[in-house]
């Protein structure tokens, strides 16, 4: 298993945690009878480190990003296809046989 | 589309093949991919692995694919025995395959005997109208015999029908030009520039065609296509930075009497020069003189 995905795995974990830690929170305001208003600096912090983890594990693990520019080297159209479905073989090629003896064994 | 890595890739592998290198199958299988037409070298290099029944055995199912590319590549070299095998191997294998049929369809077109291709290709037809390689090879057929007003009208009659493909659009332009219908050959690329709108080359003939029709307005317009054609190679196309420089020129000496506008259009012009002259003095340095002295011959507007 790659490293990015362990990071992946561990981000999700963290979210987990995170989640759990809020459920015991709310039940903790409960039984204090207090109101909630907001989340606990340390559960926001495990909420963005999480979030930070998942986004560079999915960003990576996948594969490479492929270049969508048209005139980026890899997209860029050199030259169209030989239009082979309209091929002709009555060609000056003809005029010139080719000196290759070879042949098919069977 | 040939991209430009994929070039470099088929040099470099034709190179490695030609050279004892090894690597056929792979070339061949990139040949097909881009189909590109080195007929000759397929066939050298496809006959070796036909012949060596280790190899041949290697391939599996593919082996069938190997033989109608060499049949075809065969058929292109005018080596018709070689051809006539390799259709005997495929007909032994599939009886009754359309796409064998087809292949003794080219055998006879390839020999010459038009009225027999002519034939095989109508009774296939029979059975499968909608055949789109059939009705292709047959305006293909058309055009060997050197009946280019019979291709024509066979083409048109195909693009009614199948008005998405855009390799017939392409023959169809390509034809026009050759017999120097520009008008016509304009709507074809029209219809090919719509069909795949981010590719260059059709930017770039479409281009060529207008600049050739002539007339400020056409002018004009071609200005623009040879301005996209850069914008989509970054640059990279020099038939398009020379056609941006031509196009300035002679939109100048036509509009000599009535001065108009154009501010912006001159910064342009002198865009294209200088990078003209940057790719020149990259890649050939010895040449960059008689493009400095084109450049001054077109007397580009400043």
């Amino acid at each position: 298993m790659s490293f990015g995905f362990m990071i992946g795995v561990f981000g999700v974990l963290i979210l987990a945690h995170a989640a759990y830690s809020t459920i015991q929170y709310r039940s903790l305001l409960k039984i204090l009878e207090e109101e909630f208003s907001g989340l606990p600096m340390n559960v926001v912090g495990e909420l963005l480190l999480g979030l930070v983890f998942c986004m560079w594990a999915a960003l990576t693990v996948p594969g490479k990003f492929l270049s969508i520019l048209p005139y980026s080297e890899e997209n860029r159209i050199v030259s169209l296809p030989d239009n082979l479905d309209f091929m002709v073989f009555n060609h000056r090629g003809k005029v010139f046989p080719s000196k290759m003896d070879l042949k098919l064994k069977r | 589309m040939v991209g430009a890595v994929e070039e470099a890739q088929l040099n470099r592998l034709e190179n490695q093949v030609d050279n004892g290198g090894g690597g056929a199958w792979e070339y061949l299988c990139l040949v097909r991919k881009l189909k590109v037409r080195r007929s000759e070298k397929v066939l050298k290099h496809g006959l070796s692995i036909l012949n060596d029944p280790k190899q041949r055995s290697k391939l599996g199912g593919e082996e069938w694919t190997l033989y109608e590319q060499v049949a075809i590549a065969a058929m292109d070299c005018q080596c018709v025995d070689i051809a006539k095998d390799c259709i005997n191997a495929l007909q032994r294998k599939f009886p009754e395959s359309m796409r064998v049929g087809r292949l003794k369809g080219m055998l006879l077109e390839a020999r010459g005997s038009w009225k027999d291709a002519e034939v095989a290709y109508s009774s296939l037809l029979e059975d499968n109208p909608l055949d789109q390689v059939i009705q292709k090879r047959r305006v293909a057929m058309a055009k060997a015999q050197g009946n280019i007003s019979g291709a024509i009208e066979c083409l048109n009659k195909y693009l009614e029908i199948f008005m998405a493909d855009h390799e017939a659009w392409r023959e169809l332009a390509e034809i026009y030009v050759s017999l120097q219908m520009y008008k016509q050959a304009a709507f074809c690329y029209e219809e090919l520039i719509l069909c795949q709108p981010l590719v260059p080359l059709y930017h770039l003939a479409y281009a060529d065609v207008l600049y050739t029709l002539g007339g400020l307005e056409n002018l004009q317009m071609s200005k623009k296509y040879y301005a996209s054609t850069i914008d989509l190679t970054g640059g990279k196309n020099t038939r398009a930075l020379f056609g941006i420089c031509l196009c300035s020129a002679a939109i100048a000496q036509l509009s000599k009497g009535r001065n108009k506008e154009d501010k912006d259009s001159s910064e342009l012009h002198t865009l294209a020069a200088k990078t003209l002259e940057k790719e020149y003095k990259q890649r050939s340095l010895t040449k960059l003189p008689l493009l400095t002295a084109t450049l001054r011959n077109l007397k580009l507007p400043s």
